[in-house]
């Protein structure tokens, strides 16, 4: 019993996978399926980052905004004449900056990440219409077109980025120093003080690092529309912190893993795509994302209740 | 028969937390429930509070047969439980707390807080606890949360009382304070069970006891009748000294040195020093600022005036980190909070504050050594190193706090309330490896309040009062003496207000 709950998020995947090849002939056909892939890319390479955050008790509310700058000073560069791959740079370093940003506030000022992030939801988003004057960016080179939509032997490109991503945050989880003590802050902050573990050092690392993995979701989402859009990421936080939850990340901290959120992000992409092929007006859509999330952590509270 | 229990069993998942348990109380006594570590004293508390509810066996309320699904329906016939572990919101009051799930309202059906705080400040007067009612829960050290634990359990009319370690964090004063109230209830008729590791305590509060060992009933008799050492035989399994007493060493080098320290409000102008080798105690009344002391030290509070040395070093101590790195470990007063992360497993605990890793990637072989090592010489009991660390029973929880400072090898070791929780077996195995730190070349500073425990162990003893050093006296000292200088203010010493 416990097992089947602990598999919940992957069967409920394959469960939608089954419905809606049956459902919709339009689903199971490489085009379909590549376009699935490419727009869970960006919020699975966000929701990465995410991870960890919560794992350490905390929160990302900016990612959304982050992103839209990420993507805005990228393709800035690019349209400045700079190289595609400096502009990509430009474009990750920017997040990985904000992401400081939120760390640096969250640790030295001592406020809770959910009012710093809040903060930086607005800031960010501010900020970018302010440089770009509130117009997307239009002149980039076309071959920054491949980031997004290019395929390597048959497969979408960011499949391979985001396999490489996950599987270096997977590392970071499960492998390194950084990884132990997120789970250690995240689970008793406390604790982790009293056993001499540089807590404000690391819960900085961990915004950082969120912070580049949105910037080149950011990168990601402006070569899939050609443009550097102020206003992209809007409500993104949501997709990037279901998909954690729905893979069961606790947000009291301390629980979470790369595989659970990674199958939460494809939970949440079918669900929108399936919604599309089914011709389900993207209104609903949002409803059935609010409910699938309330549902996800009300089974996951349930089997923990249990296992006390 | 107030209640009876008859081969009550419960697990968790495949563990065997009571395999037997079987218990009879009559309304008027006090009964001790005793058991190593683990033993399913708890356990078996939480399925008759109706927190836990049993997967076999028979449980009788006054000769029927019941099952309560939750605590309310266990309150409704009178039985309440003090939690070995703090139960209470934090950021309520005191008054709140006392009053959480039953709030008293007025006749609008509005909460009457007015009401509430008078009869919490009465309850508090009447049995002299330091407390105020407006004070928030997480202010209070681990014994003031205790108190309100027991304000909580004794306001309303109870026929069944648990204390599930309710001393293991009070003073002297308390504790006599408890044992009124014990006795009290008893006289009214109550029934009370009382779950202990202090032996001390046992004579002057029990009747009869039941002894628990591997989550089944092994014993039950009167306490008149029954001897310590049968009792321990019974506990544990074989035979144990119940006494320890440790050969001292010949102390090496100065590893800590503290001058003049003073850390507002509770610690003033306190000089020490340990040697490698070097027990030392520290003996004082609850709120004497030993706590404090150690705090300041390992960098938790900022001294206003003072310095440290460590190994010979001037060192300054700005946080936790800085003392870690500089070899001085603290093991906390208050293990939940502080000590242990819950819901991690074992194994990342004991490596918590040393994780074994090149260039940043863990080696988890290393590890996994570590751990196993650490489980077998404290003796952890445990399924395997991967279980959470909160699942574990009290004693072995703490255990695993100290198993962390073992495992780093760290110098220097401050023990806050070492023994706080443990049995009688695991007591002697947590002096054990104080004695072989020591041996090994640590020094160390132990806080206890308790006493008989600071003479079998201690070199020398060192008295805190009011936040000062009242005096030094040698191992070999007796309790009397120790308490004169912990609560007589000696001539020469000016009042402060
Ligand atoms: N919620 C739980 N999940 C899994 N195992 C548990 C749980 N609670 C207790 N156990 C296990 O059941 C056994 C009995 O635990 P219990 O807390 O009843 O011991 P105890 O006699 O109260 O010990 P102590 O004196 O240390 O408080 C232990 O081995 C413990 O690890
Ligand atoms: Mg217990």
């Amino acid at each position: 019993m416990k097992t089947v709950q602990r598999l919940l998020p992957f069967i409920t995947l394959i469960i939608l996978v089954v419905a809606l090849s049956i459902a919709t002939p339009h689903f199971l056909t490489a085009t379909n399926l590549s376009s699935v892939v490419r727009q869970t890319a960006v919020f699975n390479i966000m929701a990465l980052g995410m991870t960890l955050i919560i794992i350490s008790s905390g929160v990302d509310l900016s990612v959304g905004s982050i992103l839209a700058m990420g993507g805005l000073m990228g393709t800035m560069a690019m349209s400045k004449g700079q190289p595609i791959l400096v502009g990509v740079l430009v474009g990750i370093l920017t997040g990985g900056l904000f992401g400081l940003i939120n760390g640096l506030a969250i640790t030295r000022l001592n406020i809770s990440p959910f009012i710093v992030t809040l903060g930086t939801m607005g800031i960010v988003r501010g900020l970018a219409l302010v440089v770009s004057n509130g117009l997307p960016v239009h002149e980039i080179p076309k071959a920054f077109s491949y980031l997004g939509e290019g395929t390597v032997l048959g497969v979408p490109f960011v499949l391979l980025l985001l396999v490489v991503c996950a599987f270096l945050v997977h590392f970071l989880l499960d492998h390194t120093r950084l990884g132990r003590y997120t789970f250690a802050i995240g689970s008793n902050q406390d604790a982790a003080i009293y056993a001499g573990i540089p807590v404000k050092f690391h819960t900085t690392a961990i915004y950082a690092i969120g912070g580049l993995l949105t910037g080149l979701a950011g990168m990601i989402e402006a070569s899939r529309l050609m443009t550097g859009q102020p206003t992209a990421g809007q409500g993104y936080e949501l997709q990037a912190i279901a998909a954690v939850v729905i893979g069961g990340g606790s947000l009291r901290g301390g629980e979470g893993s790369v595989v659970g959120t990674l199958i939460g992000g494809f939970i949440m992409g079918l669900l929108a795509n399936g919604c599309d092929l089914l011709g389900i007006n993207p209104y609903w859509q949002q409803v059935i994302i609010g409910a699938v999330i309330i549902l996800a952590v009300s089974v996951d509270e349930l089997r923990k209740r249990r296992a006390v | 028969m107030l209640l009876e229990l008859k081969g009550v069993q419960k697990r968790f998942g495949g563990v065997v937390a009571l395999r037997s348990g079987d218990l009879s109380i009559n309304a008027g006594e006090v009964h001790l429930v005793m058991g190593e570590n683990g033993a399913g004293k708890s356990t078996m508390m939480k399925i008759i509070a109706g927190l836990y509810q049993r997967d076999g066996g028979e449980m009788k309320w006054r000769g029927e047969s019941v099952n309560f699904a939750n605590p309310v329906e266990a309150a409704k016939v009178g039985i309440a439980m003090v939690h070995q572990e703090s139960l209470l919101a934090p950021h309520l009051t005191v008054a709140e707390n006392i009053f959480l799930g039953r709030e008293l309202s007025n006749r609008f059906g509005l909460v009457d807080r007015g009401a509430m705080f008078d009869k919490a400040r009465r309850l508090i007067e009447e049995h002299h606890f330091p407390l105020q009612a407006e004070w928030k829960v997480e202010r209070l050290s681990p014994a003031g949360k205790q108190l309100v634990e027991i304000c909580r359990a004794i306001q309303h009319g109870t026929s069944l009382l648990i204390f599930d370690e309710p001393t293991s964090s009070l003073s002297e004063a308390e504790t006599h304070e408890v044992f009124k109230i014990v006795r009290t209830l008893r006289d009214r008729g109550t029934g009370v069970i009382y779950i202990t590791h202090r032996m001390d305590e046992l004579r002057s509060v029990g009747d009869r006891v039941t002894i628990l060992r591997d989550g089944e009933t092994v014993h039950s008799e009167s306490m008149s009748t029954l001897s310590t050492s049968s009792m321990i035989r019974y506990m544990v399994g074989r035979e144990v000294a119940a006494l320890y007493s440790r050969e001292p060493v010949t102390p090496g080098e100065e590893l800590l040195r503290v001058h003049n320290l003073t850390s507002p409000p509770s610690v003033k102008d306190v000089s020490l020093t340990v040697r490698a080798g070097e027990i030392v105690g520290m003996a004082g009344l609850v709120g004497a600022g030993r706590t404090e002391l150690c705090r300041a030290i390992f960098g938790l509070d900022q001294p206003s005036a003072g310095q440290i040395w460590v190994g010979g070093e001037h060192v300054s101590i700005g946080n936790p980190r800085d003392a870690v790195r500089h070899g001085v470990a603290l093991i906390p007063e208050d293990r939940q909070k502080t000590g242990l992360a819950r819901e991690l497993p074992i194994s990342w605990n004991v490596t918590l504050a040393g994780v074994p890793s090149k260039y940043g990637v863990l080696q988890h072989g290393v590890e996994r050594e570590i751990t196993a090592k650490a489980i077998e010489r404290l003796r952890i009991r445990c399924d395997s190193g991967a279980q959470k660390a909160g699942r574990l029973s009290g004693g072995n929880q703490q255990k695993v706090v100290i198993s962390k400072w073992v495992s780093r090898g760290a110098k220097v070791f401050l023990f806050d309330e070492p023994t706080r929780g443990i049995d009688i077996g695991a007591k002697v195995e947590v002096f054990e490896v104080m004695d072989e730190l020591a041996r090994q070349g640590a020094a160390i500073l132990m806080v206890s309040s308790e006493l008989p425990e600071l003479l079998q162990v201690a070199d020398r003893i060192l008295v805190m009062r009011q936040g000062r050093l009242a005096g030094e006296l040698p191992g070999r000292t007796t309790q009397e003496e120790i308490m004169r200088l912990a609560t007589l203010p000696s001539s020469g010493t000016e009042l402060e207000l």
